[in-house]
C-alpha cells in the first residue's frame, strides 16, 4: 500500500507537467485558431513548405 | 443552363467572352483581371485545394494597390514590432476573411514567401499575425501578396499585438483549465476519503489524502479564483454587494474551513466542492466572455476603415506619401483613384464620385462637388481628387462612429441595471440568511451549523439571477450584430419589443435612390426599342438615376454616338444622333409645352414627341415582405415623406400602405409623431438617418437603415447596417426572443432560489449538492440564453410572393 506515497506525488508531477504544457501552448497561439488545423489533413500535398526547408537548411 | 459565375469569387459573369484562368490544367471563367491573377497565383503556388475546401466565397479580387508607403519608417514605428531577434512582427485585419479555407490559403501562401517566419490566422478575429525578416522582404511586399489573394489588409497598430481581447481570452482559458485539472484531482482524492468514511481508513492515510487534496486545490483557489476575489474586493471598497461577494465568500469559507478541519482532524473536508465551484463558475464566465468578444468584432470592422496613409501635396507642389497621423488641419491631400479618403475634408477639385458604402451601406457612388464634404473612410471612385483636411484623428465622423458603437456596448440597459441592483439586495439578504441559519443551528445542534450555513450560502448564490439579464442581452447583441444590426442605445431591445406603430420615411428607406423604367410608350412611327436606343445614346456617360434606368432597360444598346450633346439645366438634354436632332427630358422641355406633375420623360425630335418613358422608384428588395409581415403582426404602418404626393402615393400603393403623408416638413413629422404617441402608440420611426434626424429623435424607437455618414449625429437606437430593410423583422424576432428568454431566466432563478434556500437552511442539502445545484442553475441560464438565435429563427413556412402584398388588407 505504501506504493501510493510514490505514485500519488508522481501523478501530481505529471499533472503539473500537463499544466505547464498547456500554458506553453496557449502562450504560443495554439488555441487562437481552432478552425484551420482541421483542414490541413485534407490537403494532398506531401512536401513541406519552402520556408520550412530553408530554415532547416540553415 | 445556369448563369456562369466567376470561378474565384462567384459573382455572375458579364459579357459574352469572359476571361479565363488556368487552374489545375483546366480553363475556368473568371469575372475580372484581379480574380484571374488571384486564381492563377493560387494555382502557381499549388494551392488549388483551396477551391475544394472553402465554404464561403472570397471577395472579388481587386487590382493590387500600391503599398510602398508602408515602408516609411514613421509608419513602421506605429505598426511594426521589432523583435529582439531582428525579426519584425505585425498584425493585420483582413477584409474578406470568411472561412477556414481562407485562413488555410493565407497561411500557405505566406509561408511560401521568402523571409516569412511565422503566420498565424484567426478567422473569428479576422486577423493575421506575421513574423518576417525585414532584411529579406519588405512590409509592402507582404501587403501586396495578401492583396493579390483578394483580401484587403489593414495593418493594426502595435497595441493589437498584445491585444486586450486575446490576453483576456488566453487568461480565462488558462484559469478554466487549471480549475478543471485541480477539480479532477481533488475529486479523485475525495473519492478515497468518501470510500474511507464508509469502509474505514487509517487516520494517517486519511490525513495524507486531505493534505494532497489541499495541495491540488491551492492553485484553483489562488490562481483560478483570483478574478472572484479581486471582484469582491472592488465591490467591498465600493460598498455594494455584487455577484463576486458571495462567490468569493463561499470559496474562502469552504477553503479555510477545510484547512481547519484538516489541521485538527475534523469530520469532513470540502476541497472537491471548492474546486468544482470555481470550475463551473469560470466555465459560465468563459462562455459569456466569448459571446461578448464576438460582439466587439463590429467595432473592429469599423476600425478597419481607418486609412493609414495619405498623399500630401507639399507647398512646392510635390506629392509625398505620409502617414495619416502626420496630417494637419488645412493640409492639401490628393486621393487617388480607388483610394480611401484619409481624413474628413472639403473637396477642392471640381468634382468627384465617392463610395460611402462601407460607412453608410449606400451602394451607389455619390457625386461631390467642389466645397462639399468628404468623409474619412469613404472611397474615391474616379480620382484623383484633391481635398483640404478639415478634421483629423479622433474628430472625424468615422472615429465618432467607432466610439459610438463602442460606447453602446459598454452602456448597460435599464433591465440590466435593475437586475444588478436586485442582485445586490439579494446578496445582502443571503448573507443575513446565512448568519441566521448559523445562529439557529448553533443553538440547536452546533455540529451541523457549519454545513447548513455553508449550504445556504452556496445554494442561494444569486449567480443565476444576476446572469439572467446580462447573459440574454449579450447573446442577443451578438446575434443581432451577426446579421448587421447594431443596437446602439441600451434600451433598444426593450423598445423594439414594445413598438407597435411603424412610421417609414420613403426615399432611401422603402425605396432606393435609383429608378427603374416601367413603360416605354411609342408616340409616333418610331418603335419603342429604337427610341430607347436613341435616349441611351443621348445619355451616354451620364450617371444620374434616369440615365441609369434607361441604360438598364435597353437590351441592345446601339453603337451610335450622340454629337453636339448639350445639357440644359432644369430641363434635359439635347443632341444629334445619326444626323437627327433630339431632345430628351421633362415634357415641358422636350415639347416646349406646359409642365405636368409627373415623372415621365419624353423623347422628341423636331416634329414632336416620339416616345414617353415612365420611370419609377426602385423599391428596396425586401420592402414589400417587410411591410407585409409587420402588418400581419398587427402593427400600424404609415409613410411620412418630404417627397411629392404623386411619388409617395405610388410607393404606398405598391406596398399596400393605407396611410401616408407627402411633403411633410420636419415640424409636421414631429407633430404627427407626438399625435400618435398621445394616442397610446409606441412609435418606431424608420429612416435613413440623414434627412429625418429630428423625426428619429422624436420617436420611441429610432431605426436607421444603412446608417449613413450622419449616423454619429443621429439619435438612432438601432442601425440596420446591412442596408436591408428585412433586418428590421429579424431584429424584432431577436428582441422578442430575448425578452422571452430573459423572463424564463428570471423565473427559473427566482423559483430555484426560493425552493432551495429553505431546504438548505434546515440542513437537507449537503454542501456538495448545493454546489452542483448552484452551478447547474447558472449553466441553465446561460444555455437558455444561447437559444436566442434558434428561437429567433425566421418562420419556416414559405413566404407568400412579394407581388401579393398589394392585395392584402390595408391596416385600419
Amino acid at each position: 500500500m505504501n506504493i501510493i506515497f510514490v505514485l500519488i506525488p508522481l501523478s501530481l508531477v505529471l499533472v503539473a507537467l500537463a499544466g505547464w504544457a498547456f500554458f506553453w501552448s496557449v502562450n504560443h497561439s495554439q488555441f487562437d485558431d481552432l478552425d484551420t488545423p482541421a483542414l490541413i489533413p485534407l490537403s494532398d500535398e506531401i512536401s513541406s513548405s519552402p520556408a520550412d526547408a530553408e530554415s532547416k537548411a540553415q | 443552363m445556369p448563369a456562369l459565375t466567376c470561378f474565384h469569387c462567384g459573382e455572375p459573369l458579364a459579357g459574352d467572352a469572359p476571361l479565363v484562368a488556368r487552374v489545375g490544367a483546366l480553363d475556368h471563367p473568371v469575372c475580372c483581371i484581379g480574380c484571374r491573377a488571384a486564381a492563377e497565383w493560387i494555382d502557381s503556388l499549388g494551392l488549388q485545394d483551396y477551391y475544394r475546401l472553402r465554404d464561403a466565397l472570397p471577395p472579388r479580387a481587386s487590382a493590387i494597390g500600391d503599398y510602398s508607403a508602408w515602408d516609411r519608417s514613421q509608419l513602421q514605428r506605429m505598426y511594426v514590432h521589432q523583435r529582439g531577434d531582428g525579426d519584425a512582427e505585425a498584425c493585420f485585419l483582413l477584409e474578406g476573411l470568411r472561412c477556414s479555407a481562407c485562413s488555410w490559403l493565407i497561411e500557405r501562401a505566406m509561408s511560401r514567401m521568402p523571409g516569412v517566419r511565422e503566420t498565424g490566422v484567426s478567422v473569428p478575429g479576422k486577423r493575421v499575425r506575421i513574423v518576417w525578416q525585414p532584411q529579406r522582404v519588405s512590409l509592402s511586399a507582404l501587403l501586396g501578396a495578401i492583396a493579390q489573394l483578394g483580401y484587403v489588409p489593414h495593418p493594426l497598430d502595435r497595441q493589437s499585438l498584445s491585444d486586450v481581447v486575446e490576453r483576456e481570452q488566453r487568461a480565462a482559458l488558462k484559469r478554466l483549465v487549471v480549475a478543471g485539472l485541480g477539480m479532477m484531482q481533488a475529486m479523485m482524492f475525495a473519492i478515497v476519503l468518501y470510500a474511507g468514511a464508509l469502509e474505514g481508513i487509517e487516520t494517517s492515510t486519511r490525513d495524507f489524502f486531505r493534505w494532497i487534496g489541499l495541495l491540488v486545490t491551492i492553485p484553483v483557489v489562488f490562481y483560478s479564483a483570483r478574478p472572484f476575489f479581486d471582484g469582491a474586493w472592488r465591490e467591498l471598497r465600493a460598498h455594494r454587494a455584487g455577484m463576486d461577494t458571495p462567490v468569493a465568500f463561499a470559496v474562502a469559507l469552504v477553503f479555510v474551513a477545510s484547512i481547519v478541519e484538516t489541521l485538527r482532524g475534523g469530520a469532513q473536508v470540502y476541497f472537491d466542492s471548492a474546486s468544482m465551484f470555481v470550475f463551473l463558475l469560470l466555465g459560465g464566465r468563459y462562455l459569456e466572455m466569448r459571446a461578448r468578444h464576438r460582439a466587439t468584432d463590429v467595432v473592429d470592422a469599423l476600425a478597419r476603415l481607418q486609412p493609414a496613409v495619405a498623399q500630401r501635396l507639399g507647398a512646392d507642389g510635390v506629392l509625398e506619401n505620409v502617414g495619416v497621423h502626420e496630417l494637419q488641419i488645412g493640409d492639401c491631400v490628393v486621393v487617388g483613384d480607388g483610394a480611401i479618403v484619409p481624413a474628413d475634408g472639403e473637396l477642392t477639385s471640381a468634382q468627384c464620385r465617392v463610395d460611402e458604402s462601407l460607412l453608410s451601406g449606400e451602394s451607389k457612388a455619390l457625386v461631390r462637388h467642389c466645397g462639399e464634404q468628404l468623409i474619412a473612410g469613404s472611397i474615391v471612385v474616379d480620382g484623383p481628387a484633391q481635398m483640404r483636411v478639415v478634421r483629423i484623428g479622433a474628430d472625424t465622423t468615422l472615429s465618432a462612429i467607432v466610439r459610438l458603437v463602442g460606447r453602446a456596448q459598454q452602456q448597460r440597459p435599464r433591465w440590466s441595471r435593475l437586475g444588478e441592483r436586485a442582485a445586490g439586495w439579494f446578496v445582502s439578504a443571503l448573507l443575513l440568511a446565512t448568519a441566521a441559519t448559523a445562529g439557529t443551528w448553533l443553538v440547536i445542534d452546533p455540529s451541523r451549523a457549519f454545513a447548513a450555513s455553508l449550504a445556504v450560502l452556496v445554494v442561494a448564490c444569486p449567480c443565476a439571477f444576476a446572469l439572467a439579464v446580462p447573459a440574454a442581452l449579450a447573446r442577443s447583441l451578438t446575434v443581432l450584430a451577426q446579421r448587421g444590426i447594431l443596437g446602439l442605445t441600451p434600451n433598444a431591445i426593450e423598445r423594439l419589443v414594445r413598438a407597435n406603430y411603424f412610421v417609414f420615411d420613403k426615399t432611401g428607406t422603402l425605396s432606393e435612390r435609383s429608378l427603374e423604367l416601367v413603360a416605354t410608350q411609342a408616340l409616333a412611327q418610331t418603335p419603342a426599342e429604337a427610341c430607347l436606343r436613341i435616349a441611351v445614346c443621348l445619355e451616354a456617360g451620364n450617371t444620374h438615376p434616369i440615365a441609369n434606368a434607361l441604360r438598364a432597360a435597353a437590351l441592345h444598346p446601339g453603337t451610335a454616338t450622340a454629337q453636339n450633346v448639350r445639357r440644359i439645366d432644369g430641363g434635359g438634354i439635347e443632341g444629334e444622333v445619326d444626323g437627327e436632332r433630339y431632345r430628351l427630358g421633362r415634357p415641358g422641355f422636350a415639347l416646349a409645352s406646359r409642365t405636368e406633375d409627373s415623372d415621365s420623360i419624353v423623347l422628341a425630335d423636331r416634329t414632336g414627341a416620339l416616345a414617353r418613358f415612365e420611370p419609377r422608384e426602385t423599391l428596396r428588395e425586401d420592402a414589400a415582405a417587410t411591410i407585409d409581415e409587420l402588418s400581419a403582426a398587427g402593427a400600424g404602418i404609415e409613410i411620412l415623406s418630404g417627397d411629392s404626393p404623386v411619388r409617395v402615393a405610388a410607393i404606398a400603393a405598391r406596398l399596400g400602405i393605407g396611410r401616408f403623408e407627402a411633403r411633410v416638413s420636419p415640424e409636421r413629422k414631429l407633430a404627427r409623431l407626438a399625435e400618435l404617441r398621445a394616442g397610446g402608440a409606441n412609435v418606431a420611426v424608420v429612416g435613413d438617418g440623414v434627412n429625418d434626424a429630428p423625426a428619429l429623435a422624436g420617436a420611441d424607437l429610432a431605426v436607421a437603415v444603412g446608417g449613413g455618414a450622419e449616423l454619429a449625429k443621429s439619435s438612432a437606437d438601432i442601425v440596420l447596417a446591412g442596408d436591408r430593410l428585412g433586418a428590421l423583422l429579424e431584429a424584432r424576432r431577436v428582441a422578442r426572443a430575448t425578452l422571452r428568454i430573459m423572463r424564463q431566466n428570471l423565473a427559473w432563478s427566482v423559483v430555484y432560489n426560493a425552493a432551495s434556500v429553505p431546504l438548505a437552511a434546515v440542513g437537507w442539502i449537503p454542501p456538495w449538492l448545493a454546489v452542483i445545484g448552484m452551478s447547474l442553475s447558472s449553466l441553465a441560464v446561460i444555455v437558455n440564453s444561447l437559444r436566442i438565435r434558434a428561437v429567433a429563427a425566421p418562420p419556416a413556412a414559405p413566404r407568400k410572393p412579394a407581388g401579393a402584398s398589394t392585395l392584402t388588407a390595408v391596416p385600419a
